[in-house]
């Protein structure tokens, strides 16, 4: 009898086994690789028609005969659409192949669909479970379908160079890097306006100069600057040096090129990289008045020195450090003053100062949180920077033929 | 009869009250407590320390007795019974929407056009041969599956780490404890499905001294385990998502672990985190079965594969008629809190207080 159980269990257990592997492995509905279409970059522009948009879509095609299977040549498609599915639907019925939104790297909004607002488009990569929020989110100065259609001199797809770009970012600091999970995260911050790098196609002799090859075209694409937004509409595009600022004040400095050829009252200028940096701020009481204190402390590396005539005594060298560490000091405070100034201007917190309020005194945020637009224009905000200079490289002095020597 | 050890209840415990609650619970104690709302978790779930305790003071007054026969001797056969089929209802509903839950969190991350009963069918077949082999080997199967979820959810923990945002956690208590407050009885139902459990597996109880002071001691810990689980789950769904984005996500575990990325190399590593849910979720809704049939075998004498076989078809019915994945979670959100709660806390405290006053009173 027990036996009988025994045997009637293994049936079971067997025929169960037998049913989960047929049916649940996922080989339902499967779709091998070789029939997916793998999208690297998808760009948002304003299109002919009200409430549509241009999408273009730019996939992965391995490349025949590539001497390696990481070699992937372009197929970019523009629809005229009024939703992602819609394109997805156009576009798939030349593709193909299904589109596969799982490699996706990088999303670019061109400037004037940023102008008028894209939220409704990126609805689709927050619901659909194949897209990853760890994708970039870029600005296009211009259109974005330009920058998608363009060939650039590397022979890398324009996703994958943006993509690039972004992720070399950490040696720059000089751009924000925004993935689209920090992008909603912000976006739900009531008083933070988001802020998205800018991707730009240069043509040689655009601060830049490069062989060209015998057409006009913009062979390069470089990141420079952030956008800053209400929502999801783009209101301003920062500069360089206010980017820069915003990298320092938001404690995103990793490493960074850094000189002092533009301060005008030393006439000896500094080049060096940023070794590491650490922002923190305080929200303190000064004379009765609430304000916030950012602390930046930076270490430094001179690697060069322009301007230097003479040859160092040890204790020259010594002095002239220091004042590499006050030069280096000055532009980072202008670097983050002209930030902190445009933000008052233009009245957007892209600098997250009321929710660093909210952090440290949120007793105090309550009490201005509702009209905090109007409060931010006078928002006592100070600065702390502090340099150290770590070594000035291989030579004490600059190479220079002091007076008298190989002279008669 | 049956018997389970000590340790295989607490890991059994364990299992059944983290079963798939660390897949809502971020969405639902932020969407009442705020960014704070990962502080009520554990004491949401501490709830549970008071029943069990009270649960394993009636087995040690009533040896080798479930509750619902406890609820026959203390209350009279009428209310014993009518409290007996309340208890059928409630699990055999609750553990049909349970079962649907796998088909609705496949479906709306990796696998979308696979249909959506083969999930339903997939662990239903599973939760059978499980309810067929026994208490047991139940035990044994969480005994293996639980350290295995607790891995899995550590790792998708730590691996999120470095998508952190700065600061999303500040400011803490700004709006004071009465959101907690509010959170944390959003969680104390998950305190009370496991209770229900309890009441059921009392008959395969050690209930020797020492075994039942090692059975107080297992309710302790698995509480405090799944609690502090639960409690990382949330943290880390506000940390990365902030406040608004993890009311939001309905499932933001599982967009957690589609945001892995090792060294920019290993991603799209979420479908092995899915495979470890649907364990998960197979030993939860395999303990409302086990509830169904001890129910049903206490109240009605029904038992043996025949009515095994009915219980797997109800749950099936209950699952299909929830496709609608909103519904579904709304349903499971108002069985939690409107029949559940009320149920469990009331049942157990008058049945620990009758007990505690018949035996003061001498009465038997």
């Amino acid at each position: 009898m027990k036996s009988n159980i025994g045997k009637e269990r293994k049936v079971l257990l067997i025929t169960i086994l037998i049913t989960c592997l047929l049916f649940l492995p996922g080989c339902w509905g499967k779709r091998e690789v070789e029939e997916l279409a793998p999208l690297l970059g998808v760009g948002f522009d304003l299109g002919e028609k009200p409430g549509t948009f241009l999408i273009t879509m730019q996939f992965a095609r391995p490349k025949k005969g590539a001497s390696s299977g990481a070699e992937i040549e372009e197929r970019t498609f523009s629809v005229e659409a009024s939703s992602g599915r819609e394109a997805i639907e156009k576009i798939s019925k030349v593709t193909y192949r299904t589109p596969f939104m799982g490699s996706l790297k990088v999303m670019i909004i061109g400037e004037e669909a940023a102008k008028a607002g894209f939220k409704d488009m990126l609805d689709f990569a927050q619901r659909f479970a194949e897209f990853r929020r760890s994708m970039y989110l870029v600005l296009a100065k211009g259109k974005a379908q330009d920058i998608l259609n363009l060939k650039t001199r590397s022979g890398l797809l324009p996703a994958m160079a943006i993509k690039n770009n972004i992720e070399g970012g950490d040696e720059l600091s000089s751009f924000p890097t925004v993935r689209l999970g920090h992008y909603f995260t912000v976006l739900s911050t009531k008083s933070t306006a988001p802020i998205l790098p800018v991707a730009k196609s240069v043509k040689s002799g655009e601060g830049l100069e490069y062989k060209a090859d015998g057409n006009d075209e913009a062979g390069e694409i470089r990141i420079l600057g952030a956008g800053v937004l209400r929502g999801d509409r783009l209101v301003y595009f920062l500069t360089d040096e206010e980017t820069k600022g915003y990298m320092w004040l938001e404690n995103n400095v990793t490493q960074r090129l850094i000189n002092t050829i533009d301060l005008e009252e030393n006439s000896t200028k500094y080049g060096g990289h940023v070794l590491n940096s650490t922002t923190k701020y305080k929200v303190k009481a000064n004379n009765g008045k609430i304000e916030l204190q950012y602390q930046i402390k930076t270490s430094i590396a001179i690697d060069e020195i322009l301007g230097l005539k003479k040859q160092l005594s040890g204790a020259e060298w010594v002095e002239l450090t220091k004042e590499a560490e006050k030069s280096f000091a000055k532009v980072i405070e202008k670097e983050c003053e002209s930030s902190i100034n445009k933000q008052r201007e233009l009245g957007l917190d892209f600098l997250g100062i009321g929710r660093h309020i909210e952090q440290k005194n949120s007793t105090y945020w309550k009490t201005i949180k509702d009209q905090w637009e109007k409060e931010m224009a006078d928002f006592p905000v100070s600065l702390e920077v502090q340099v150290t200079i770590h070594h000035s490289g291989m030579s004490s002095s600059s190479a220079t033929n002091s007076a008298g020597e190989g002279q008669d | 009869m049956e018997r389970i050890s000590p340790h295989q209840f607490m890991t059994l415990g364990s299992a059944v009250l983290l079963g798939t609650t660390f897949l809502p619970v971020a969405s639902i104690v932020t969407g009442v407590g705020g960014r704070d709302g990962w502080m009520s978790v554990l004491p949401g779930l501490a709830a549970g320390i008071p029943y069990g305790l009270m649960v394993l003071s009636l087995l040690e007054q009533y040896p080798n007795k479930n509750l619902l026969q406890i609820s026959e001797i203390l209350f009279g056969k009428w209310i014993g019974k009518i409290t007996g089929v309340l208890y059928i209802l409630i699990t055999s509903y609750f553990g049909g929407l349970l079962l649907s839950q796998a088909g609705d969190f496949y479906e709306v991350s990796i696998m979308s056009l696979t249909p959506i009963g083969l999930f339903f069918l997939g662990g239903l077949l599973l939760v059978f041969y499980l309810v067929n082999s026994g208490i047991e080997v139940f035990a044994r199967f969480s005994e293996v599956i639980f350290p295995v979820i607790v891995i899995a959810l550590l790792l998708n923990i730590g691996l999120s780490l470095p998508r952190m945002e700065q600061g999303e956690l500040l400011p803490i208590l700004s709006e004071g404890i009465k959101p907690l407050f509010w959170g944390g009885l959003k969680v104390v139902p998950f305190a009370m499905e496991y209770i229900l459990f309890l009441a059921g597996i009392l008959t395969f109880l050690p209930i020797s001294k020492r075994e039942l002071g090692q059975l107080k001691t297992g309710v302790w810990r698995a509480v405090f385990l799944v609690g502090i689980l639960d409690t990382l789950v949330v943290l880390i769904q506000i940390l990365v998502f902030g406040p608004a984005e993890t009311i939001r996500l309905v499932y933001g575990l599982l967009v957690l672990g589609k945001m892995v990325e090792i060294s920019r190399t290993v991603a799209g590593v979420e479908s092995l985190f899915l495979g470890v849910w649907f364990g998960a979720l197979v030993i939860k809704v395999s303990a409302f079965f086990f509830t169904v049939t001890w129910g049903l075998e206490t109240v009605f004498s029904f038992k043996g594969l025949k009515w095994n076989l009915a219980v797997g078809v109800f749950f099936l019915v209950i699952a299909f008629r929830f496709q609608r994945g909103p519904s579904l979670i709304r349903e499971i959100g108002l069985i939690d809190d409107y029949l559940i709660l009320p149920f469990v806390s009331v049942w157990i405290l008058t049945l620990w207080g009758v007990s505690r006053w018949k035996k003061g009173a001498g009465v038997q």
